[in-house]
């Protein structure tokens, strides 16, 4: 059994204004408040492509590897919709802005892009119930409708779910790190479409195409339900028909959309009123110079230079705030290896734990560094340090203060402790008698006791070394 | 006589103090009110005036298909009885700038798909040389109107002669810029890539200054070009020694009045010293082919916003796909369905090579052997119309109905200024002469024109400008 996977992407792009006239660029706002003539359909109006689509197009078509066209051209793509108020959808059809473009997997391997090109959203539908079949009414808003979209068109070089969630991924750091797109896929900024067939030895299935995909996690899942279902279908000996499904979150589930003989036919033709897209060599490689390090690029960077390993390297440099936040912290005289292994596996955790997004000002780079130089300096025990990051992050207090106002600061003096070691070692005959039979390793069950009774203040490398003595003295 | 003044006469007239810019305006709408109950060239009609210039006190009228902000436009169409423009059309603002007043929004054949205004779907207009006859269309509201004298100007559009056909019909001059030099923007759209606004004038010089003020880049339609041509300044020099190129394709099967009619235009241009000479366009049989190709493919996609969803006529279903099936069936007429069922077939995926992708090759032929006979030839002339006004309900068969735009259908192919200006009456009904040239050669169309205009003499109006 062999599995081929496609993926179809649609992202928003986050310009100022619409795809075609001067309307703000904002789904958020009231209803049907930003339209106008254009993009309502108005007889008469006419399309004036917005520059600011070509540059970012041309910046994503970059970062994905992608042969940038000097000649490009617009066409329309009929069917009839109540969100789509001209009756056809610009897009690139017969001349996209970009193809042949790539994107390589973590383990190396390389998903090929076929093609790249503009195009423009249509508005959102809202019905009385859940489909606009059953519904007995459904309105319209229109403020999404000309939104700049580009489609991303791989070629189907996938073959487990895995790879498909992880290019999706991997195609949202970028679109984030050229600041093109928001690339939140739970809003509809990134759409997939994912095409998947099975083939064994005999036979192979038809192409199914499934719809509707609105998370990395569900990118997945659907991937993984569609996989089964075809799969028991070809086992049973049955046929799989070309079609296309919707994948519900709710149900976990793909269901049929429509058939192959009830696709569109979409009559295809050259769009008469834009002229065709001329883009410059010297436009390509202006932005070429301008284009951000894009996460890959960064990661080899903190991975050979830096010496992070490369999973902590990985994670720093998805996320442009987060890498930005990174480089910052290093600059700051902090080491990278120590500081990296801190962001990965402290500050990140608190924010998982929420789950939500970094964000640098929850931990100042200065209150990091504050952190990690009481724990450097063994003023405050790693265990401590956690507690001390966790009220930080709750609360944006100074680390000093909290510190100070809980006491916190470890406790190294010899003197101080020495009676806590002797009592713990007092309360545990038993173990002591464990100890003096050559069972050293209870030596932690001890420290740990101390620990406890200082609240995690103690120093265990000094504990350990009075335990130690005092039990050692005994003999 | 007011009403037999051109433009440029009626601004002299209101500079000289003769007349005021009220006196003039108030003379044309009684005029326009009294006579066009018989000639029915309005769909609306108003008195919008916006700004001041030097068209100050001239009154003026806009095809039906043209949006004036707060005004119906109806395209002539049912499924648009009621729509509101919300914006004025580029072309119509920058005269109403210069100060010149609208009267009204004259009738069209439905979405400007015919050659008569019989498709109008409101009622058809007549020909100010004999109200039995056609004006020819689709802008014949605006050619009777400027014919009759309801207003000495009026803006039409052209997508396949439907500017020059109609002027050729009633007696006037009809002018179709290069395709880019007037913007398109609140045009409603029949096809795109064809479609362009032109202005009808009793004189060339009328089309020359209205042209001119119509033209230019415009940012709210990509395919207007950044060019300044100055259409009046070169208008009166002399053209001898140019040479003009009559199709061969023209001249075959045309009625024999016609021939005589255009002989002695032919006659008259040598006497200008321009030298006139038969030359083949062999792909020129193609053009009516190709236009009823790529004009209903475009205008099937262009037609598709009249659902029913948003403005315009509804009617009420129960499914999606029943107020779409239901309002474009009540709200389309029968030529714009045959030409929307002819668009969607010739577009459609199986068909698309065979129709859509050949025609745009041999549009591009076209194009190529005019451009070729337009670098030997100053101009490419023949008759406007292979035939003069015709009968109500006189031609009936589509396929004869498509001919009436023979000649004038490959200047829009090819994207060519070009003007008709009447050369003469048959039967007392008139016929013009087509000037084509090559693109943004306007101003030399325009100077052939108007050289030709001053030898032939003033052209009369419809029986002293009253109705028979
Ligand atoms: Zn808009």
């Amino acid at each position: 059994m062999k599995t081929v996977i496609g993926l179809e992407i649609h992202t928003q792009l986050s310009t100022e204004t619409k795809a075609f006239c001067s309307c703000k660029n904002d789904v958020y706002a009231e209803v049907n408040t930003n339209i106008c003539p254009v993009c309502t359909g108005q007889p008469g109006a006419l399309p004036i492509l917005n520059d600011q689509v070509v540059e970012y197009a041309i910046r994503a078509a970059l970062s994905l590897e992608c042969e940038i066209h000097e000649i490009s051209s617009f066409d329309r793509k009929n069917y009839f919709y109540p969100d789509l108020p001209k009756g056809y959808q610009i897009t690139q059809y017969f001349h996209p802005i970009a193809t042949n473009g790539h994107v390589d997997l973590n383990n190396g391997k390389r998903i090929r892009i076929q093609r790249i090109h503009i195009e423009e959203d249509a508005g959102k539908m809202f019905h009385s119930s859940e489909t606009i079949t059953e519904a007995r009414s459904s309105l319209v808003d229109l403020n999404r409708c000309g939104i700049p979209l580009i489609e991303i068109v791989t070629e189907p070089d996938m073959e487990k779910p895995e790879e498909a969630r992880e290019f999706m991924e991997k195609l949202r750091d970028i679109l984030r790190t050229i600041e093109v797109s928001t690339g939140n896929m739970e809003v509809g900024a990134l759409r997939c479409d994912a095409n998947v067939s099975i083939r064994d030895k005999e036979r192979s299935s038809s192409r199914v195409e499934v719809k509707n995909i609105n998370s990395f996690k569900f990118v997945q899942r659907a991937l993984e339900y569609e996989i089964e279902r075809i799969t028991e279908v070809m086992k049973n000996g049955e046929n799989v028909p070309q079609e296309t499904r919707g994948w519900d979150s709710l149900t976990k589930s793909t269901v049929s959309m429509r058939s192959k003989e009830a696709e569109n036919d979409y009559r295809y033709f050259p769009e008469p009123d834009l002229p065709i897209l001329v883009i410059s060599k010297e436009r390509i490689d202006r932005i070429k110079k301008e284009l951000p390090e894009l996460p890959d690029e960064k990661a080899e960077k903190y991975e050979k230079t830096l010496g992070v390993t490369r999973d902590n390297a990985k994670i720093l440099a998805k996320d442009k705030t987060l890498s930005k936040y990174f480089e910052n912290a290093v600059a700051s005289g902090l080491s990278a290896k120590d500081t990296s292994n801190w962001i990965v596996n402290e500050v990140l955790a608190l924010f998982n734990s929420d789950s939500t997004e970094f964000n640098h000002e929850r931990i100042s780079i200065d209150n990091l560094k504050k952190i990690m130089d009481y724990t450097n300096s063994s003023k405050i025990s790693r265990l401590v340090a956690k507690e001390v990051m966790a009220e930080v992050y709750k609360s944006g207090k100074d680390p000093d203060t909290i510190v100070r106002g809980k006491n916190l600061l470890q406790v190294s003096n010899e003197n101080e402790l020495i009676s806590v070691v002797k009592e713990v070692i007092a309360e545990n005959p038993d173990t002591v008698a464990k100890y003096k039979s050559g069972k050293t390793s209870v030596l932690g069950f001890f420290v740990g006791g101390v620990m406890k009774k200082t609240k995690g203040k103690a120093d265990p490398k000094i504990v350990g070394k009075l335990i130690k003595q005092l039990l050692d003295d005994e003999n | 006589m007011l009403f037999k003044k051109s433009v440029e006469g009626l601004i002299e007239a209101i500079k000289h103090r003769e007349l005021s810019e009220e006196e003039v305006i108030e003379y044309f709408v009684k005029r326009s009110s009294k006579l066009n109950s018989k000639l029915k060239a309005f769909l609306s009609t108003c008195k919008i005036k916006k700004g001041k210039g030097f068209l100050s006190g001239i009154p003026f009228a806009i095809k039906d298909n043209m949006q004036l902000e707060n005004m119906k436009t109806t395209c002539g169409s049912r499924i648009l009885e009621d729509y509101g423009s919300t914006y004025t059309a580029t072309a119509v603002q920058k005269i109403l700038n210069m100060g010149a007043t609208v009267l009204g929004k004259t009738n069209l054949d439905e979405f400007a798909m015919g050659s008569s205004t019989e498709y109008s779907a409101f009622f058809p207009t007549k020909n100010p040389w004999d109200v039995e006859r056609v004006p020819g269309g689709s802008s014949g509201g605006s050619a009777a109107a400027v014919a009759a004298g309801l207003v000495p100007f009026a803006l039409g559009s052209d997508t396949g002669g439907s500017v020059r056909q109609p002027a050729s019909f009633c007696g006037i001059v009809g002018y179709k810029p290069t395709y880019g030099l007037v913007s398109r923007y609140g045009l409603s759209a029949f096809a795109s890539s064809l479609d362009q606004i032109g202005p009808l004038t009793k004189t060339v010089r009328d089309a020359a200054i209205i042209g001119k003020t119509i033209m230019g880049i415009d940012p709210n339609d990509a395919t207007t070009v950044d060019k300044k041509i100055d259409l009046i300044d070169k208008i009166e020099s002399n053209v001898e020694g140019m040479r003009l190129a009559v199709p061969v394709e023209f001249m075959k099967d045309l009625n024999q009045n016609v021939k005589n009619t255009f002989k002695k235009f032919i006659e008259d241009v040598k006497r200008l010293g321009v030298e006139v000479e038969e030359v083949p366009i062999p792909s020129l049989k193609y053009a009516v082919a190709v236009y009823y190709v790529i004009a209903p493919a475009e205008a099937s996609s262009n037609l598709s916003r009249y659902d029913g969803i948003r403005y315009g006529l509804r009617v009420e279903e129960d499914s999606v796909a029943g107020i779409y099936n239901q309002t474009r069936d009540k709200g389309f007429g029968s030529e714009v369905k045959r030409r929307i069922m002819l668009g969607t077939f010739t577009l459609s995926a199986a068909y698309y090579d065979a129709y859509f992708d050949k025609a745009q090759k041999v549009r591009t032929k076209i194009k190529s052997e005019m451009d070729e006979v337009l670098e030997s030839y100053d101009a490419i002339v023949g008759p406007t119309t292979p035939v003069t006004a015709f009968k109500f309900g006189e031609i009936s068969n589509p396929l004869d109905y498509y001919l009436q735009d023979i000649y004038t259908i490959p200047a829009n192919l090819a994207g060519l200024p070009s003007v008709s200006v009447p050369m003469g009456l048959i039967d007392n009904l008139p016929i013009g002469v087509q000037i084509t040239s090559k693109r943004f050669e306007d101003a030399k169309v325009l100077r052939i024109a108007r050289s030709y205009e001053k030898i032939r003499g003033e052209f009369p109006m419809p029986i002293g400008g009253e109705l028979k």
